[in-house]
């Protein structure tokens, strides 16, 4: 059983249980209503409609698994940042588990704060700029699966979407257009300067990161995640290829726009960027997408790198999933709060002298690996 | 100055995340973070850290050495009613003006004064931070405390009780007991150089009137000063044996001062002021009480 029979099942029952309520009704009704009922009720028991409304269930747990995790991802990071300073980090709000709630107080203040739109800004793209950022960044967890029989994308055949890994980097990378527009629309010079210099920053670091993610194309065989997991049951891609993973992790540290890539939202030079004039929960959308965008970041290297789900069975497969990807993300948190940030023609330098150069190297190298016929 | 190590891009990551590492390490896994949550949590000052004063009401004599001694003139002495030790005077505290020299805690010749790692004295009325006697009561924090000054056994006169029959004196084995004559008194007196002392305890044995007791007393940093008696100003009033807080001043007969009065029979012999200066504080009180100008005290105000 998997994630899609599971909520099958569960709305094939509910409409099963609802039916009876509504046939009931029907015949209790006066007559003339009949036909209606009778037709509703079927179209509510066809397998379309439950299918669809599977799927809606489907991306409701996810959803729901990813947010925890967003909740988890920023404690951890201000708790680990708070140490790793020496001071506690959050502590008050949920004093015996850690200050874990401190999260959720942050978010109901944001929820209180009013939303102010700038007088000159363009209000339709002030608008849209953060729909499409944070519905791009949800898409993007749309085809990651946690497990073999965990996720959006499996099917009642448990195959997969085909393509499914394409469709994430596609969804993944559409955030610097919304935040030029965000910069743009603002009619403020910071958060101009912050969109330029995120499409900036784009032409460095994609085209290193997709060759890497090529090659791992290369050496499983598939777009679709199911089969590059299953690809990596021996030995995880991390290890034949380790030049290619750490160039993913820099070029994922980018992606994701954390320190010391996060140009756009330098808050020393740019007073946060491109979300400057972003007030109240719009601005608590930004920052839980950004941690949002980080999951999706330790998911995508744990899915292409380090063997997804595999690992002694005594877990179970989504745990596996979630810890390799929590790691992933503690490794780039602790980069975050220890490096610098980088200048931008220092980031082009490193894009497109350093890593794409190494980035071939990786692609040559899992191109005869595979001419080889070790995987 | 030797040139830095070039780095190459590489230390320049590894570098700052092996130290970032390592403070996690200290302050996650080892130990806890150098910061304090203060009101939640308080740090543990040292014993010697200058806070709220506390005064143990046995212990202090009432001699006013910190109200003389204290620079912002914030303490002041307080006539008390006490059940237990009768009437007693003892010193307050105006918090809002002490600036925590410690004088006070130093000057005090039987260590009754202390100042206590209490530091939140913070309050919205001024009045709420003048502290009286009573509030800065607490008779057992002198014994917690491990005082730096010196303590040492010293025998003690009670010149009341003393008959002058030298026997102190001659069981000494470091002679220093002196018998002094009492100007126009007639009778010996030991005086006992504290400096020459071991503390044998061997004269305390020897005398028949238990006049002589070990009593701890503890060193000062202070150079007391002394009162200069002058015999012929003294009119015997008592003033002065009345204010002295340690029991120093002892008022002894004169034989040969009666006078004959109207009705044929002798009057009471005129007294005078002895000193005991082994007990002497240098409060200079007995200088205030005296109105006839028979004490003096060089280096204290009237």
């Amino acid at each position: 059983m998997n994630l899609f029979t599971f909520s099958y099942g569960i709305i094939h029952w509910l409409v099963d249980l609802i039916n009876h309520l509504w046939y009931w009704l029907g015949d209790v009704l006066p007559w003339q209503f009949g036909d209606f009922f009778d037709a509703v009720g079927e179209f509510a028991a066809s397998d379309g409609h439950i299918t669809v409304m599977a799927i809606l269930v489907e991306v409701l747990i996810i959803v729901i698994i990813a947010l925890v995790n967003v909740l988890n991802f920023i404690w951890i990071d201000r708790k680990f940042m708070g140490r790793m300073f020496d001071f506690y980090g959050p502590y008050y709000v949920g004093y015996r588990i850690g200050g874990w709630l401190q999260n959720l107080a942050d978010g109901i203040k944001l929820f209180v704060k009013e939303i102010i739109t700038p007088a000159k800004a363009d209000k339709l793209g002030f608008l849209l700029g953060p729909i499409i950022f944070v519905g791009s960044s949800f898409l993007a967890l749309s085809t990651i699966p946690l497990g073999r029989d965990f996720g959006i994308s499996t099917n009642a055949s448990g195959a997969g979407v085909p393509g499914s890994a394409l469709i994430a980097f596609a969804f993944f990378a559409i955030a610097p257009f919304s935040i030029l527009i965000c910069g743009w629309s603002s009619n403020n010079k910071y958060t101009l300067i912050g969109g330029l210099r995120s499409a900036a920053q784009m032409m460095s670091y994609e085209i290193p990161m997709l060759l890497t993610v090529a090659s791992v194309f290369l050496m499983a065989g598939s777009f679709n995640f199911m089969e590059i997991v299953d690809a990596q049951h021996d030995v995880w891609f991390a290890i034949p290829l380790f030049l290619g993973f750490v160039i993913f992790l820099i070029c994922l540290v980018a992606e994701v726009e954390i320190q010391p890539f996060d140009l756009p939202e330098a808050e020393a030079e740019l007073v946060e960027g491109w979300t400057t004039e972003y007030c109240g929960m719009r601005f608590g959308l930004f920052m839980m997408t950004s941690y949002l965008r980080g999951y999706i970041g330790g998911a995508l290297a744990t899915a292409l790198f380090l063997g997804g789900w595999h690992g002694p069975a005594l877990i179970p497969d989504p745990i596996w999933f979630l810890i390799k990807a929590y790691i992933v993300f503690v490794i780039i948190e602790w980069m975050r709060w220890s490096v610098p940030r980088v200048r931008v023609d220092q980031l082009l330098n490193i894009g497109w002298k350093r890593l794409m150069p190494l980035a071939m190297l990786n692609l040559l190298i899992a191109a005869s690996l595979k001419t080889l016929g070790w995987f | 100055m030797p040139a830095r190590k070039r780095l190459n891009s590489f230390g320049f990551v590894f570098r700052p995340m092996k130290r970032t590492g390592k403070q996690v390490w200290e302050s996650l896994i080892v130990g806890k973070p150098n910061t304090v949550l203060y009101p939640y949590h308080k740090l543990n000052l040292p014993p010697t850290y200058r806070g709220k004063h506390t005064l143990d009401f046995k212990k202090c004599i009432g001699c006013a050495n910190c109200v003389q001694i204290c620079p912002n003139d914030c303490m002041w002495m307080e006539k008390i009613e006490d059940p237990e030790l009768g009437k007693i005077e003892r010193p307050g505290i105006d918090m809002g003006r002490c600036l925590f020299c410690g004088l006070c805690v130093e000057v005090c010749p039987t260590v009754a004064l202390h100042e206590t790692v209490e530091f939140e004295l913070a309050s919205s009325d001024r009045g709420k931070i003048k502290f009286s006697a009573k509030e800065l009561r607490d008779d057992s924090y002198a014994d917690k405390v491990v005082e730096e000054r010196q303590k040492r056994a010293v025998p003690v006169l009670d010149l009341g009780k003393c008959t002058g029959c030298e026997k102190c004196a001659g069981e000494c084995p470091e002679m220093c007991i002196a018998m002094m004559p009492v100007e126009s008194v007639g009778k010996l007196k030991p005086e006992i150089a504290l400096p020459k002392c071991t503390a044998c305890e061997k004269c305390v044995v020897a005398c028949p009137e238990k006049a002589l007791t070990m009593k701890d007393m503890y060193e000062s940093y202070f150079e007391m000063p002394e009162p200069k008696f002058i015999l012929k100003n003294c009119t015997g009033c008592n003033a002065c044996a009345k204010a002295c807080p340690a029991d120093a001043i002892y008022m002894m007969e004169m034989p040969g001062t009666e006078r004959i009065l109207k009705d044929g029979k002798k009057s009471k012999p005129k007294k005078r002021a002895v000193f005991v200066l082994e007990k002497c504080v240098g409060c200079g009180k007995c200088f205030r009480a005296c109105k006839f100008q028979s004490i003096e005290m060089p280096g204290v105000k009237k």
